[in-house]
């Protein structure tokens, strides 16, 4: 299980935990990153991420990508 | 009859909106909130209302919109829902759909894009989805405008009939007892939904509706019980069962084809937000929309319009009516030289500010807009701004007052706040004006000077954005960065066409309201004496206007900053109610004369400054009085931008003639290097942090 920012691009994983307890756990949530769902990592920018969960591409920043595992 | 529109941001809800309604729309603002509210007639029948609801990801409080939404769905109850699904994302789109259906309110499915599904050769069983989730479900395309009218229709007959389906059973087991149990504690209507967000322990719920603050401590045990038991948060239990539920959903009722190709949006993805790439394209896009906006079609179009149109077209026709109708000479004067000029030299940029916003519309409408943002927001973050507030200071390059506007998609309060004091301070088509003028008659119209007063303004933003973090009032993290980026696809014209219209409009009716009366008001001053007599405001005989005494009066406070003349500080003054009319003013008060010798090129500098970095005009500032929601914000905002351009215009003219012109070391001098010591610490210095409760030794 590692951070999402240390997944190479074009890597694929199912979420296995989401830390942290907030209001932007939720919004992951509605975005798609919950549990058991995949993720693709498309492209990087630094830190920054874009990737593919469900059919929908989002970008998120170093400090949520470090809270995703796959 | 009200009927609701609610869908996922980028499910093509304003599309299906726009091919409902056409042009009979509405837009204001949701009651106390910034989020835009936008209804209009359905076409062809008069009486059935459509409420486009704002885009949203689920009925959770996280985001403004989200709140509004579901304020309105439960306490206004619209007579029927269409929930737009975005056919080529279902997965997603369908947890909103979970939660629309467990407010028990008529509601039908438009599951948009089946013409993108058809070629991507994925298939929805619609009649089996219609089965499982016990409402309506039709198939639409929005792009196409197939599908939209019968969709309407059978969302007519939902309302009247008052048809709701059979609510689907999301949950099961303990979850769905612990539910049941929370059900029946409570009564009214709704009680499903109350009762989910209740066990989510969504506080918000409870104050908004009167709820009885005592069920919040009967329901926690129930809550505890199923968290132990699940080892996670009553939040994330609710939403893994969600998307369990859709998971299992969408497998029994949604085929895809196997191959599956590599999209197009990945692969322009993997060019245009490529990290070597993305600067430079982005740099190139830019260049390409200001070249063809500003320097060469939107130039000849703005030429056209101040020369030709205003210049000799419409005084013309105006002076030969005048004179038929036998019309007052200084009601002529009045129409021809006041509100002809004045209003006309502001029209002349609107097809400049047009073709921006095409530009930007385009950029948007196509899925670019949200990669600048992402592309931004490394760069931004380290000055403790999210990319976010790059789009409102790239639509602010058009005009303020939708960039501002723009910044209502930023989360965090406190950047909100921020972006729209600085945003502003990029120059907008108004103060590139001046830019144009000044360069023109003092540096031999150099291009160098525009190209410098952008980065000029970008630094000002940047270290205004670090300064400001510092402070207590916007001290902490910002919110992180998370986007959705949509799938890129081919502007549409009439999507594209309405956003235009729609900023547009601000810069329009500025034209015909503010300015208007400032350029009426502005004659009058200019062409009659203390004493009231007449004088020709374009002769030497300015100088014995009403407006001279005024100048007069204010000239000292710009005495500072090079340019202590009464024409200088009338035009300043005139400039603050909208800059189109700073360049204008002072081409009209120095008359033949020439504007070179009004002021020393240092002044011209220094005035130039100025007016970037005051507030932009009336407009702006009543959209940032608007957009803040608080006396408090605005009057800060606006303060900071009214003493930052003076402070700045003030160094700037006294270094620069100390520097360059010779001018000795005097007070302005030793003022100056002070202030400039001053932001370089307001820059520097360790940023606020809050107090932490220390530990008191007995």
């Amino acid at each position: 299980m590692f951070p999402l920012t240390m997944a190479k691009v074009g890597e694929k994983g199912q979420i296995k935990r989401i830390s942290g307890r907030d209001e932007v756990k939720v919004h992951l949530a509605e975005l798609g990153f919950v549990v058991n769902n995949e993720v693709t990592i498309v492209n990087r920018m630094g830190d920054n991420l874009i990737v593919q969960v469900h059919d929908s591409r989002i970008a998120i920043d170093s400090t949520l990508a470090k809270r995703i595992f796959i | 009859m009200i009927i609701g529109l609610a869908g996922n941001p980028n499910s093509g809800k304003t599309t299906l909106f726009n091919d409902l309604t056409g042009s009979s729309q509405y837009t204001g603002n949701w009651p106390g909130v910034t989020v835009e509210k936008k209804d209009g007639k359905l076409k062809g029948h008069p009486d059935v209302t459509i409420q486009d609801l704002p885009g949203i990801y689920s009925l959770s409080p996280y985001t403004l919109e989200e709140v509004v939404s579901r304020q309105y769905l439960v306490h206004e109850q619209p007579d029927a829902i269409i929930n737009i699904v975005d056919g080529t994302n279902i997965e997603r789109n369908l947890y909103l759909t979970t939660q629309l259906l467990e407010l028990g309110l008529p509601t039908l499915i438009a599951i948009n894009m089946v013409d993108v599904l058809e070629k991507t050769g994925v298939t929805i069983d619609t009649k089996k989805l219609e089965k499982e989730l016990g409402c309506k479900v039709m198939t639409i395309s929005a792009l196409k405008g197939k599908g939209t009218k019968e969709a309407a229709k059978e969302a007519i007959r939902l309302a009247k009939a008052h048809e709701v389906g059979k609510r689907p059973e999301i949950f099961s087991g303990d979850l769905l007892k612990a539910i049941q149990e929370i059900e029946g504690k409570l009564d009214g209507d709704m009680k499903r939904w109350f009762a989910i967000k209740l066990f989510e322990r969504d506080n918000k719920i409870i104050q908004d509706n009167n709820l009885n603050p005592d069920l919040k401590t009967v329901v926690e045990p129930i809550i505890n019980k199923i968290e132990d038991e699940e080892d996670d948060d009553a939040e994330s239990i609710i939403t893994s069962a969600r998307y369990e539920y859709i998971t299992n959903l969408t497998r029994q009722c949604v085929v895809a084809s196997k191959k599956q190709t590599k999209s197009l949006s990945d692969k322009i993805d993997s060019i245009v937000t490529n990290r070597y790439l993305a600067l430079p394209i982005f740099a190139i896009i830019i260049f390409i929309m200001y070249y063809i906006s500003v320097t060469t079609v939107g130039t000849w179009m703005t030429d056209w319009t101040n020369d030709v149109l205003f210049g000799e077209i419409v005084p013309n026709a105006l002076t030969a009516l005048c004179s038929t109708l036998g019309v007052a000479d200084w009601m002529q004067h009045l129409l021809i030289d006041g509100v002809v000029g004045g209003v006309g030299t502001v029209l002349g940029f609107v097809p400049q500010i047009l073709l921006i916003f095409v530009f930007l519309s385009i950029l948007e409408d196509t899925g670019y807009m949200a990669r600048i943002a992402f592309i931004m927001d490394r760069l931004f973050r380290k000055f403790g701004l999210s990319g976010k507030s790059f789009i409102p200071i790239l639509i602010g390059s058009g005009c303020g007052v939708p960039g501002i506007m723009a910044a209502r998609t930023i989360e965090d309060e406190a950047d909100r706040r921020m972006t729209i004091m600085l945003c502003t301070f990029i120059p907008c088509a108004a103060k590139t004006e001046i830019i144009a003028m000044i360069s023109s008659v003092f540096f031999h119209g150099s291009a160098w000077i525009a190209t410098s007063m952008y980065f000029l303004s970008l630094a000002v933003i940047v270290l205004s954005g670090i300064a400001l973090k510092k402070t207590r009032f916007f001290a902490g993290e910002s919110a992180p960065f998370v986007m959705e980026l949509p799938a890129y696809h081919l502007p549409q014209a009439k999507t594209v066409l309405m956003r235009v219209l729609e900023r547009g409009k601000h810069f329009i009716v500025k034209a015909g309201t503010i300015i208007f009366a400032v350029s009426v008001i502005t004659w009058f001053l200019m062409s009659y004496t203390p004493t009231l007599q007449y004088i020709d405001p374009e002769s030497a005989a300015v100088s014995k206007s009403i407006l001279r005494y005024i100048g007069e009066f204010i000239a000292p406070i710009f005495a500072p900053l090079g340019f202590g003349n009464w024409e200088g500080g009338v035009s300043v003054l005139i400039a603050l109610s909208a800059k189109e009319l700073a360049a204008s003013t002072v081409v009209v008060l120095a008359g033949k004369a020439g504007v070179a010798t009004l002021f020393t090129t240092m002044g011209a500098f220094s005035y130039m400054i100025l007016n970037l970095f005051n507030p932009p005009c009336i407009a702006a500032m009543g959209t940032i009085w608007r957009e803040m929601g608080s006396r408090f914000w605005a009057i800060f905002a606006i303060s900071y931008q009214l003493v930052l351009g003076y402070v700045l215009s003030f160094i700037t003219y006294q270094l620069g003639s100390f520097l360059f012109y010779g001018a000795s070391l005097g007070i302005g001098q030793i003022v100056a290097i002070g202030l400039v010591l001053g932001i370089i610490y307001m820059v520097v210095r360790p940023g606020y942090r809050e107090p932490v409760g220390e530990l008191v030794n007995a």
